[in-house]
């Protein structure tokens, strides 16, 4: 009875074909010793003639790697084995052909006939696959089947196969002594006998060939060791299998067409549409204004909760505790600073929720494919945008993520345009002053100007980002080579499990690592605004009453005088008059002075300083949130602080300076000097003040 | 004379500094060089 051995990756459809020539003449059992399963069946391939086929387990090459891809080893290299195959069948499937033409190259070498069966033909319209099949034939030295194990299409032409296999070649499709043909001629010379590829094998495989042929096997793993180190051989093996994928892409070439055009299934189709030239990036940044309009409108409900909530408390406590310096610490210092911070959880939240949806469903490494277009025109790579999309997040892993970009001059760029874009800690900043100095109106009664101006925001980041790439790759005299290789993921349902915990991980990475700095400088920074140096300080009370003695005030606005002097003579008083002269032209005054400073440490910062420094200066003791208090500040000549112009000059300010200490910190630790951080930031910094500048004085 | 929420005060602003010139200043040797559970310095 003729036996033949059914071999092939796993996941070809191995077992479904051998069901289909079997049929219900099976038997399963294990293989001697083992629990690896042993599936016989029995085939009539004429009235007369039946073939005896053994279903051997999936193995992606003869490199085995597991007790099931030992099995098939053993087997094809034992001649006096009972079930020895006079012919081997491997099934391969027709969408990963080039994968599962590895293990087919090295049975070849083995000198047993053997057949290849494409199988899942009927997928080769939906996906645009075409195939010279007597191309295949000749250059594979082999007879090849087309099959569909769903339709069952072509298994009556393996059994056709199955009777001529006289006829069908035994010699191998390549040469492997190539890789080393000193070694293998002196290995032929002193094993004449011997199959080349087998002696090969049992010198580099852990297998136990118990039952092959001891000596001869034996004095070849001597006689290698003698010859060969342990390293030697690992790194032919390595070769080994780079000139047999060599051959299999030059084979393919030859004989297999993929025309995605032409594809027909919902991936190839999807792919289509959203990697388009024109409409993949208009669907793109249609994406991106649906997630900015969504995180203003949806997030406004919970944080005016919060906003409220955190004012209720501080109030509750005055009212609760004893008065005191410690009460008031706790008021207009510990819970104004982390008020400013807990009110941004619902729009970073939801931003994570859209970002982790985009990478869960496949469709991010779509954007990184299309970007890489316009990418490499600013001297960036296409992997470029991962780094400038988490840089949404935070500016240190997305630094971090440039280490997979190969050329040296485009992931250095990519380190120093990264910290343009928006990051969350900027967030709390936009969202503040967008609500402060941008109406809350609909435009065209669709889109929401403040969520227009925050989505305009984080694409000026993205266009610093760029333009400055470009400026950099024709200034930066760096010599690198560039090329972009990426695999794109199957579409899928995202699952919502894993947004939900990345979400969680990083909105409370966000609240409890950034919170404990915005405590510790909350707590600073009241301390500096509520003393000071010299008889000004003390003796404020006096000073401001004998400044006030003809005039008609209520107690409750001298409180306020008094709160007011106080604060511009204390330390953190004395620092902002300091700075005051540079950035009065940007439309600032001293305590945004004080606040832009702190915010270099953390840039949540920012709201949380003024939200201590504002509380500070007001005596009254009405509930008032955050923006209130923004919104009522007043120069001493009664005019806004908080104007359209300043507004706007804050927000280019920080659209532009550069980002928090921590990013200096890790762009030094990447560039592995500190040229490039200095570089960064005085030049982010000059940007910033300039653009601010102008911004400020035009729209005053 | 101090009273009581003065040394409070004083506590609670000398811990804030210590936490500070710690994250700031003072790096402690990294075993490995991924980001462990610090966040390299994010925050």
């Amino acid at each position: 009875m003729l036996k033949v051995a059914l071999i092939g990756n796993p996941n070809t459809g191995k077992t479904s074909v051998f069901n289909h020539l079997t049929g219900l003449n099976q038997q399963v059992g294990n293989y001697p010793g083992i629990t690896v399963e042993k599936k016989i069946g029995y085939c009539k391939l004429t009235r007369h003639h039946k073939a005896k086929i053994i279903d051997l387990p999936g193995t992606y090459s003869l490199n085995a790697s597991s007790l099931d891809e030992s099995i098939v080893i053993e087997l094809l290299m034992n001649k006096n084995d009972e079930d020895f195959p006079d012919v081997a069948i491997v099934v391969s499937d027709v969408e990963n052909l080039k994968r599962n033409l590895l293990l087919f190259t090295q049975i070849k070498e083995l000198e047993i006939p053997t057949i290849l069966v494409i199988n899942m033909s009927d997928r080769m319209k939906r996906k645009g696959i075409s195939i010279d099949i007597p191309v295949l034939e000749k250059e594979l030295n082999t007879k090849i089947a087309l099959v569909s194990s769903r339709t069952k299409d072509g298994i009556e032409g393996i059994k056709t196969l199955l009777q001529d296999y006289k006829n069908i070649s035994s010699d191998a499709c390549l040469d492997t002594s190539k890789i080393d043909v000193e070694y293998f001629d002196r290995l032929k010379k002193a094993f004449p006998n011997q199959s080349l590829y087998k002696l090969w094998l049992v010198i580099t495989q852990d297998v136990n060939f118990g039952k092959v042929d001891k000596k001869p096997m034996e004095d070849a793993t001597s006689f290698s060791f003698a010859t060969k180190t342990n390293s030697e051989l690992k790194k032919l093996q390595q070769k080994e299998t780079i000139v047999r994928y060599k051959f299999i892409n030059d084979t393919l070439k030859k004989g297999y067409l993929v025309d995605k055009s032409k594809a027909r299934d919902l991936r190839s189709i999807l792919d289509r549409i959203l990697t388009h030239k024109v409409f993949g990036y208009v669907i793109f940044f249609g994406i991106l204004l649906l997630i900015f309009q969504a995180i203003f409108d949806w997030s406004s409900v919970p944080m005016d909760f919060i906003d409220s909530s955190f004012a209720s408390l501080g109030d509750w406590v005055r009212n609760t505790f004893p008065a005191g310096v410690f009460t008031d610490l706790l008021v207009n210092g510990i819970i104004a600073g982390l008020g400013g911070i807990v009110i941004f959880i619902p729009q970073i939240a939801f931003l994570f929720l859209f970002i982790s949806v985009l990478e869960e469903s496949g469709y991010m490494s779509r954007v990184v494919f299309l970007m890489d277009r316009i990418m490499r025109r600013f001297g960036l790579s296409g992997k470029s945008i991962v780094p400038l999309i988490s840089g949404t997040a935070c500016a240190i892993p997305a630094i971090m993520a440039t280490r997979n970009i190969e050329s040296w001059k485009e992931r250095l760029i990519t380190i120093l345009v990264t910290p343009f874009t928006t990051c969350s800690a900027r967030l709390p900043v936009y969202a503040i002053l967008i609500a402060l100095v941008i109406p809350d109106q609909r435009i065209l009664g669709v889109f929401n100007a403040q969520g227009l101006t925050l989505m305009f925001l984080y694409l000026l980041g993205f266009a610093a980002a760029i333009i400055s790439a470009y400026i950099l790759n024709k200034v930066l005299k760096i010599k690198s080579k560039s090329y972009f290789v990426i695999e794109m993921p199957n579409y899928k349902l995202p699952m919502f499990k894993n947004v939900f915990i990345n979400v969680f991980e990083k909105t409370k990475a966000f609240l409890v690592d950034a919170g404990k700095i915005i405590l510790a400088i909350s707590i600073v920074l009241w301390f500096l605004a509520s003393y000071g140096p010299g008889e000004k300080f003390n003796n404020a009370e006096n000073i401001v009453k004998t400044e006030v003695v003809n005039q008609e005030i209520s107690s409750l606005e001298l409180d306020d005088k008094i709160a007011s002097y106080k604060l511009e003579h204390s330390y953190i008083g004395i620092v902002g008059k300091t700075i005051e002269p540079i950035i009065r032209p940007l439309g600032y005054d001293w305590k945004i002075g004080i606040a832009l400073v702190t915010s270099f440490a953390a840039r949540e910062v920012f709201v949380g300083t003024l939200a201590t420094i504002y509380s500070v200066g007001s005596a009254g003791e009405e509930e008032e949130t955050i923006k209130q208090k923004m919104a009522a500040e007043v120069y001493p000549n009664g005019k806004k602080v908080f104007t359209l112009a300043s507004g706007i000059s804050l927000l280019l300010f920080y659209a532009f300076a550069m980002q928090c200490m921590a990013t200096l910190a890790i762009v030094k630790k990447e560039t592995n000097s500190w040229k490039w951080p200095m570089i960064q930031l005085f030049g982010m910094t000059a940007i910033a003040y300039i653009t601010a500048l102008i911004s400020f004085q035009l729209f005053k | 004379m101090i009273n009581t929420q003065e040394i409070l005060v004083y506590i609670a602003v000398l811990l804030a500094v210590f936490f500070l010139v710690k994250k700031y200043f003072y790096k402690p040797k990294k075993t490995t060089k991924s980001c462990g559970n610090d966040s390299c310095g994010c925050h």
